[in-house]
C-alpha cells in the first residue's frame, strides 16, 4: 500500500476536498487492509481478493474506496445503508472479516490532540491523523460471508419481471403470489408514479455524424453497414 | 460470568474480590483478598460490611478479571522512571516514581484512554515534582469483569509515546549567573537575587558554577554569559534588565552573545517577562524581576521542565496560560497550588 500522506492526497483529489472524513476513511482502509494480509490492494495480484462494505454514504466511504480501489462496478465495494462510521474489510481468500468502526469519542478527543489548533475542522483533521489507530477505531472480527449472487465477476443470473419485462440481474427479484417481479413493481422502490418519455435531442451520440453525411463503417464481419 | 449467592450459601467458595471495608476516619482498605476462603466465622463480619450475597465468578474465554484487567493497563501506562506491582488492591493498581524527578503525562493519552468504557486512570498533574516511590497515578477497571478487547485496545492507547506516565530524570546542570544592573554592580544595593537563583538551581539537584556582575551595558553582559560558557557551564540564568525601560539591555546582550531561538513573554504572572533563548544546546533564561519578591514564578516552572530534556520554546511558554495565574496568597504553599497545573 502506499504511504498515508500519499493516500490521503490523492483520495482528497478524488474526493473533491481534504476533510476529517478523508483522514479517517484512508486510515480505515490501511488498518482494515492490515487486518485481513492484503498489503497491496490495489495490485493486480490482490484485487480480486478483497470486498469492502461501507456502513456510511460520507466523505469516509470515498477515501475507503480510494485507498483500497474497491469499486461499486466491479462488484468489490459495497453499500450497506446503516448510517453507521464503519467499513468491513472482507479477504475472499481466507475468508476473514473484519469490522473497522470509527468511535465516536475519537471527535472529543481532538481537542486533546490537537489543542493547538483552532476551528473544529482543521483541529479534527490534524488530530485524526495524530491518533493512534487503538483510540480512533474499534474492532470487530465478524463472519462475513459473500453470498454467491453478489460475488464480482460476470452475471451469474438474470430473470424477468412478469409485470414490466424488465430484466433483473443477480437474485434481485422478489417472488409476490408466485410470480417474478421487479423491485419498482412490488412498489418498494425509491421513486413512484414512473411514466416514460420523450426529450429533447433524443439522437444524441458521443459520435455524432454530421451533416447527416452518409458514413460507412466496416463492421466486424467485414460486411459494410450503411447508415444515413 | 457473575453468579450471585446468599452470604449463608458461602462457606467454603472463594471470594471473587477484594471486599472493603471503612471505618470513617480510622480505616480504609480491604478486609479480606479475592481468593479468600470464606469460613463460618467470617459470615458474620461480612454481614457487618453489608454483603447478604457475594458473586461467583466463572469467567469465559472473552473475560478478564479486574485485577487481570488492572495489570494490563498498568504495563501499558507505566513508561520510562515508573514502577508499579501486579498486585491490585481493591482492583486499583498504583504507580509509582522509580526515582526522583519530573513527572510527564501524556495527556492526550490519558484522555483518549479513559473514554474507553469501564477502565480508568488517574495521575498527579504533569509538571509535578516527585519523590522516588511517590504515587503519581493508578488505574482500574470499573466492572468486576470485562470483555478483554475493550482493556486491551484501552492499553494500546495508553502504550502510545512508550507510555502515559514517566518520571523524567532532572540532569544535574552546571549553572551561570549573570546578575545585571548598575545598581547592584556599582555596590549602591546590595544583590538579592543570587541567593534566590542558587537556592532554586540547588534544589533542584545542580550545582552553580559561577555568578558573574555586569552593568547595564550590553558588551559587558554579553562578556560575563562568554566566560561563563567558556568556563562550562551548561546552563544561563540572567537576572534584571528584562523590562522595557531604556535601561534595560539583557535582552539585546542575549542576542548579541549569539542565541537563537530567543522567546520573549511567558503566559504567566508572575513572570511575563520571562524569556528563553539558546546558545547551542544550551539554554539562557532571562528572569524578570518579580523574582525577587514573589517566592514562585514562571523559573520554578519552566526550570525543572529544561533540566528534565524538554526543549522550551513560543508554545510552551503561551500554553502555560491556563492556570499560570499565581493568586499570590499571603502564605505561599507551591506545589501544593494550581499555579502551572493547567496544562
Amino acid at each position: 500500500m502506499q504511504d498515508f500522506e500519499t493516500l490521503l492526497t490523492g483520495s482528497s483529489e478524488a474526493h473533491g476536498h481534504l476533510c476529517p472524513g478523508q483522514v479517517v476513511g484512508v486510515r480505515m482502509a490501511m488498518l482494515g487492509c492490515r487486518l485481513i494480509g492484503l498489503n497491496e490492494p490495489t495490485s493486480h495480484k490482490q484485487i480480486k481478493k478483497l470486498i469492502v462494505y461501507v456502513e456510511m454514504d460520507r466523505c469516509t466511504a470515498d477515501a475507503v474506496a480510494y485507498a483500497t480501489g474497491v469499486k461499486l462496478g466491479r462488484r468489490s465495494l459495497k453499500f450497506m445503508d446503516y448510517g453507521i462510521m464503519a467499513a468491513t474489510f472482507v479477504n475472499l481468500e481466507t475468508g476473514k472479516a473484519f469490522r473497522v468502526l470509527s468511535t465516536e469519542e475519537s471527535r472529543d478527543l481532538a481537542e486533546v490532540y490537537a489543542p493547538e489548533i483552532q476551528g473544529k475542522h482543521a483541529r479534527q483533521l490534524e488530530a485524526y491523523k495524530r491518533m493512534p489507530d487503538s483510540a480512533l477505531f474499534r474492532v470487530q472480527k465478524v463472519d462475513a460471508r459473500v453470498k454467491d449472487k453478489d460475488m464480482p465477476g460476470p452475471t451469474r443470473y438474470k430473470t424477468t419481471c412478469q409485470l414490466c419485462g424488465q430484466v433483473i440481474r443477480d437474485g434481485r427479484e422478489i417472488i409476490r403470489d408466485n410470480k417474478v417481479l421487479c423491485k419498482p413493481c412490488t412498489r418498494e422502490s425509491y421513486f413512484k408514479h414512473a411514466r416514460e418519455i420523450a426529450w429533447p435531442e433524443m439522437d444524441w451520440t458521443p459520435s455524432k455524424v454530421t451533416d447527416m453525411q452518409a458514413t460507412h463503417i466496416e463492421c466486424d464481419s467485414g460486411n459494410l453497414l450503411h447508415i444515413h | 460470568m457473575l453468579k450471585k449467592i446468599k452470604i449463608e450459601n458461602a462457606v467454603g467458595t472463594q471470594l471473587a474480590h477484594d471486599i472493603t471495608e471503612i471505618r470513617p476516619g480510622e480505616f480504609k482498605g480491604p478486609a479480606f483478598r479475592k481468593g479468600h476462603t470464606v469460613c463460618d466465622d467470617d459470615i458474620c463480619r461480612l454481614q457487618k460490611l453489608g454483603k447478604n450475597n457475594l458473586y461467583l465468578i466463572d469467567l469465559a474465554d472473552d473475560e478478564i478479571h479486574e485485577n487481570q484487567a488492572a495489570g494490563i493497563l498498568a504495563n501499558s501506562l507505566a513508561g520510562e522512571g515508573v514502577v508499579w506491582e501486579d498486585n491490585a488492591k481493591e482492583g486499583k493498581i498504583g504507580l509509582h516514581a522509580a526515582h526522583d524527578g519530573l513527572l510527564k503525562v501524556e495527556t492526550s493519552s490519558l484522555a483518549a484512554m479513559n473514554m474507553v468504557n469501564e477502565v480508568m486512570c488517574a495521575t498527579l498533574h504533569s509538571g509535578t515534582l516527585v519523590k522516588k516511590g511517590a504515587l503519581v497515578g493508578a488505574t482500574r477497571a470499573i466492572p468486576l469483569v470485562m470483555k478483554r478487547a475493550p482493556v486491551e485496545r484501552a492499553a494500546a492507547i495508553a502504550a502510545q509515546n512508550n507510555g502515559t506516565l514517566k518520571v523524567m530524570t532532572l540532569r544535574k546542570a552546571s549553572a551561570g549567573l549573570v546578575i545585571t544592573g548598575n545598581e547592584v554592580y556599582h555596590g549602591l544595593i546590595e544583590d538579592r537575587f543570587a541567593p534566590v537563583l542558587s537556592e532554586k538551581i540547588r534544589l533542584l539537584g545542580s550545582e552553580v558554577k559561577g555568578i558573574a556582575f555586569a552593568p547595564d551595558n550590553e558588551e559587558k553582559i554579553n562578556s560575563a554569559i562568554q566566560a561563563h560558557l567558556d568556563n562550562g557551564c551548561d546552563l544561563l540564568l540572567l537576572s534584571g534588565g528584562m523590562s522595557v525601560d531604556p535601561d534595560d539591555v539583557t535582552r539585546m546582550a542575549i542576542r548579541r552573545a549569539g542565541a537563537k531561538e530567543i522567546q520573549y513573554g511567558a503566559a504567566v504572572l508572575p513572570g511575563a517577562m520571562f524569556l528563553t533563548a539558546y546558545i547551542g544546546n544550551i539554554p539562557l533564561l532571562g528572569v524578570p524581576a518579580c523574582g525577587l519578591y514573589h517566592r514562585t514564578t514562571v523559573l520554578d516552572l519552566i526550570l525543572p521542565r529544561l533540566l528534565a530534556g524538554e526543549k522550551i520554546g513560543k508554545k510552551e511558554l503561551a500554553f502555560m496560560g491556563h492556570g499560570g495565574l499565581c493568586k499570590d496568597c499571603k502564605e505561599c504553599v507551591y506545589p501544593h497550588c494550581p499555579f502551572g497545573k493547567g496544562l
